[in-house]
């Protein structure tokens, strides 16, 4: 058993975790953190991605080990304090890129991080971003949509290029 | 009926918001004090006797609370209308991945250490792994003892077959012979498909004191689900409560119960909750995947490209058990020849047995299948008569006053706006480049409706409340349609009313999701109850506002006098007059199917079609002619939806079952290794993802009205029934012919287009 030291979502939280314990557990087990979804286990549908220092990552797959010490953004940390939706959530929802919702927080987050590096994906661009997070229910085309709508969104409110979710004012690893 | 507010307007579903932050919580989410772990111990043999079950090591092991086993659950059979199933084996486990135990203990490590340590003695038997070999005299018994089954006497059972139908018109074989036409014939196999959820199952079940049992689960049927539980484990059906969750998708996928029996069961032998949360692996262990299969078709038709006669027959895996197989079987043989006048008919679809995975209704049972052949052999059938695709479908098209194959006699028949509709949208009779080709499909589809029942409630405090049993899978139907109806009637903002999810608790039975019935027969019962609740307030106005009833409108949260806007009334205080509340409660009640000829069918039970639609796609490919690899540019769907209450929601399905649709056609197959064993994870089962997915066009048909409320008809099911067979086309125009096998891999597109 280790202790780690997860900088979720802008707080830091202490966990003792077994040596090869998954991120996804982690959140979800220990933290109550459940918006992050198991899909497959494998790293093949995206359902738990989570952003680590900023980057998707799939956190069925992710040693809780690694993200000591490191800026973890869930879905719960999207919003700002005040509870306002990210855009890209509001997007989401204005375009209707969801259904069943169970993809959709990982579809977020990953969506998030592109815009942070590309302001302005073009469509190829956006479908490549989001290729590692599995859709069954709407075909894509209204996520994409909700993608070029966030990204709009963005630009609207000078945020272009701003990173998703909320940094710990402690940092990088001990 | 005065202008619509609400109603056919789109609008963002009114679960997104939730959604999107993470609060929404499936069935794995719910959090229970004190939780035991429950895991499944799974049969690793396709087919073998359960010679000896020993519990004694595994119960010693820490941690351990309760293991469910044969020797300790009740012994009656499940009933799907062939009584063919055990919850655990006796003594047969038929497909590798069949339960044959179940644990509870402290930790999932806990747990599955002691499946382990569990010592089950096979007597391992020689299985059936395909559907044509089941079909041979030399072939095993998957069922040794079904002689003894117990069956409804419309159920057909005979050594491996367990299930059969026929559609028989005119005379086939006379027209067959006719020196004027010509004759085509092709064979097709399809692959096995998973629903492919990406929640996979999960349940949890508490025993409580009064000797009921609480379940959480994310079912499709919760109700009819919570039926079968009570009565297999001889509990009051009102002591059995099924909490049904938000589904992280289900497709067809969770009609039929799988994790919440085991976690019953466990639950039942325990003082704690017993939650099971299944991993993907195990989920596709006990996968209900869309039926594999083959079919033969051979239709004849006149030099100008009149359909004369046509003979299909289909052979359905329907692995181990009959669970709810039976539909697909019916269905193709109402789908192989429609929607097309054809004199002479004989259709034909035989379900047999093997020792693979329960097949079940997967979204659209039997409609990928029977239309991507029938349309593909029909393609064919028309280029040896150098008709055009689409020019041989609107010239064999039904049209009002036309019957179905079974006799049913058709009105607001629409194929042929939904075929020329969809081929605009991807710019049909355009040049095409070399490897470039465009092709289209059509079908017709059922209405449903079911008994349903919905509670709504007006309160003091400005809170309105609707109960329905119709569980939320991701349609948006009980989430966002609902409220809608409901606020229509109202005068409010869809956005106040609360939805009290499907809970057995209200009392507000529904058959559950499937048939695309939902906003049909749930809407039906909310329409209902919203009618109910309008009038209650308008009696209550008429006093308050010493108007009549004729004068006053419910506009805006509030009753007014039509003319005179301040003259009104909160609903909310129309409910403190009233005590508190006002109640309304409205019901759908089973709608009987239209007549047809029942002289024309043989042990069908779904031969005519209530409220059918008519449904195109049209799909734009480019095939790489080195590689056979496809590109789908464009699927166009035109879809005859009666009327589109929810716009969002009908959209969103056609979307979506576009891109099921290419994934069905181009890539998706579960894959059964020599022994039997399922690969179901998705390293091996390939959905598509966005770079996949083509651009979608989609084409709602509004003039036909429907049954159901507003004139809706069923819409779930049909847009992944025809992009099959419009990709099938499509390559065929590519590169001169198309597999007649799914899914259409390179490889076999490109033997044949080396073969054609």
């Amino acid at each position: 058993m280790q202790p780690v030291t997860l900088l979720v979502n802008g707080s830091a939280r202490e966990v003792v975790v077994e040596p090869l314990q998954t991120l996804l557990a982690v959140l979800r087990d220990h933290l109550g953190l459940t918006g992050t979804k198991e899909g497959c286990g494998t790293g093949y549908c995206g359902a738990c991605t989570v952003l680590i220092d900023g980057q998707p990552v799939n956190a069925c797959l992710f040693p809780a080990v690694d993200a000591d010490r490191r800026d973890v953004t869930t879905i719960e940390g999207l919003a700002d304090d005040a509870g306002m939706l990210h855009p890209v959530q509001s997007a989401f929802i204005e375009r209707f890129g969801l259904q069943c919702g169970y993809c959709t927080p990982g579809m977020i987050l990953s969506a998030a991080s592109l815009l942070a590096e590309n302001p302005q994906p073009s469509d190829e661009q956006a479908r490549s971003a989001l290729a590692g997070n599995i859709c069954r229910c709407t075909g894509y085309q209204t996520i994409i949509a909700a993608v070029h709508e966030a990204a709009r969104l963005l630009r609207e409110q000078g945020r272009a290029g701003e990173a998703p979710g909320k940094r710990a004012p402690i940092r990088g690893r001990a | 009926m005065s202008a619509l507010r609400v109603v056919g307007k789109q609008r963002p579903r009114l679960d997104a918001a939730a959604k999107v932050l993470g609060q929404t919580h499936y069935t794995a989410d719910v959090a229970l004090d004190g939780a035991l772990e429950g895991v499944v111990k799974r049969s690793p043999h396709a087919f073998a006797r359960v010679v000896r079950v020993d519990v004694t090591r595994a119960a010693s092991l820490p941690g351990v609370r309760a293991i469910a086993h044969a020797g300790n659950t009740p012994a009656q059979p499940l009933d799907f209308g062939i009584k063919d199933q055990h919850l655990f084996p006796r003594p047969y486990a038929r497909y590798a991945g069949e339960p044959v135990a179940a644990v509870a203990a402290d930790t999932v490590a806990q747990a599955r250490a002691a499946a382990d340590a569990i010592e089950v003695e096979y007597e391992i038997l020689e299985p059936v792994l395909d559907a044509r070999r089941a079909l041979e005299a030399s072939a095993p018994l998957v069922h040794p003892d079904w002689k003894q089954y117990t069956k409804l006497p419309t159920r057909v059972l005979r050594g491996n077959v367990c299930g059969h139908n026929r559609i028989r018109r005119g005379d086939v074989e006379t027209a067959f012979a006719r020196p004027d036409v010509v004759v085509h014939a092709s064979e097709f196999c399809f692959s096995p498909g998973l629903p492919g959820y990406i929640e996979p199952r999960a349940a949890a079940a508490r025993r409580e004191p009064d000797g009921g049992l609480t379940v959480w689960c994310g079912s499709q049927s919760p109700y009819e689900n919570r039926d079968e539980l009570a009565t297999f484990f001889g509990l009051e059906r009102e002591r059995v409560r099924f909490i049904n969750q938000f589904v992280g998708g289900a497709f067809g996928g969770k009609i039929i119960m799988a994790a919440e029996w085991y976690a019953a069961a466990l639950a039942l032998q325990c003082d704690r909750p017993v939650r099971m949360a299944w991993t993907r692996h195990e989920d596709g262990l006990h996968a209900f995947p869309r039926h594999g299969g083959y079919a033969s078709f051979k239709s004849a038709a006149t030099a100008d490209g009149t359909l004369v006669a046509m003979r299909a027959e289909f052979v359905y895996d329907t692995g181990a058990y009959i669970g709810y197989g039976t539909g697909t079987s019916q269905i193709s043989t109402m789908l192989a020849s429609a929607p097309y006048r054809i004199p002479n008919l004989d259709l034909e679809a035989t379900l047999v047995y093997t020792n693979k995975h329960v097949a079940g209704p997967v979204r659209a049972p039997g409609g990928p299948q029977a239309n991507y052949a029938k349309e593909l052999h029909l393609d064919e059938l028309a280029a040896i008569l150098g008709v055009d695709a689409l020019e041989f479908r609107l010239h064999n098209a039904w049209e009002d006053g036309d019957q179905s194959p079974s006799g049913q006699t058709l009105s607001g028949v629409r194929v042929k706006e939904a075929l020329r509709a969809a081929a605009d949208a991807i710019g049909w009779g355009t040049p095409a480049r070399p490897g470039e080709g465009r092709g289209i499909g059509c079908t017709w589809w059922f209405s449903a409706c079911g008994e349903s029942k919905a509670r709504l409630e007006v309160r003091a405090d400005g809170s309105i409340l609707l109960a329905s049993g119709n569980p939320e899978v991701g349609t948006g139907a009980s989430s966002t349609a609902l409220p809608m109806m409901a606020a229509e009637v109202l005068g409010v903002d869809p956005a106040r009313i609360t939805v009290v999810l499907s809970d057995t608790a209200t009392d507000t039975y529904d058959a559950g999701v499937g048939g695309s019935a939902s906003t049909f027969s749930a809407g039906t019962a909310v329409a209902a109850a919203a009618k109910d609740v309008h009038a209650k307030l308008l009696t209550l106005a008429e006093d308050a506002l010493e108007a009549r009833a004729d004068d006053i409108e419910l506009r805006d949260g509030r009753a007014l006098v039509r003319g005179s806007p301040d003259h009104a009334v909160a609903l909310a205080e129309l409910a403190r007059k009233a005590g508190g509340a006002v109640s309304g409660e409205g019901e759908a009640a089973e709608i009987d199917d239209p007549e047809f000829d029942e002289s024309l069918t043989e042990t069908h039970g779904f031969a005519s079609w209530l409220a059918p639609s008519y449904t195109a796609s049209a799909a734009h490919v480019d095939v790489d002619p080195d590689t056979g690899a496809v590109t789908v540019r464009k699927i166009a769907t035109a879809q005859d939806v009666g009327y589109a209450v929810n716009p969002t929601g009908a959209i969103g399905q056609i979307e979506g079952g576009a891109v099921m649709g290419v994934g069905w056609a181009l890539t998706e197959a579960l894959q059964f290794d020599e022994r039997g064993h399922v690969r179901p994870d998705l390293k091996d089962y390939l959905m598509p993802t966005a770079v996949d997915a083509p651009e979608i066009a989609t084409i709602l048909i509004e003039s036909s009205p429907g049954a159901g409320p507003y004139g809706l008809k069923g819409v779930g099911e049909p847009p992944i029934t025809t992009p099959p067979a419009a990709i099938a086309g499509a390559i065929r125009a590519a590169v001169g012919a198309a597999p007649h096998e799914t899914p259409m891999t390179p490889e076999r597109v490109w033997r044949a287009a080396r073969d054609r």
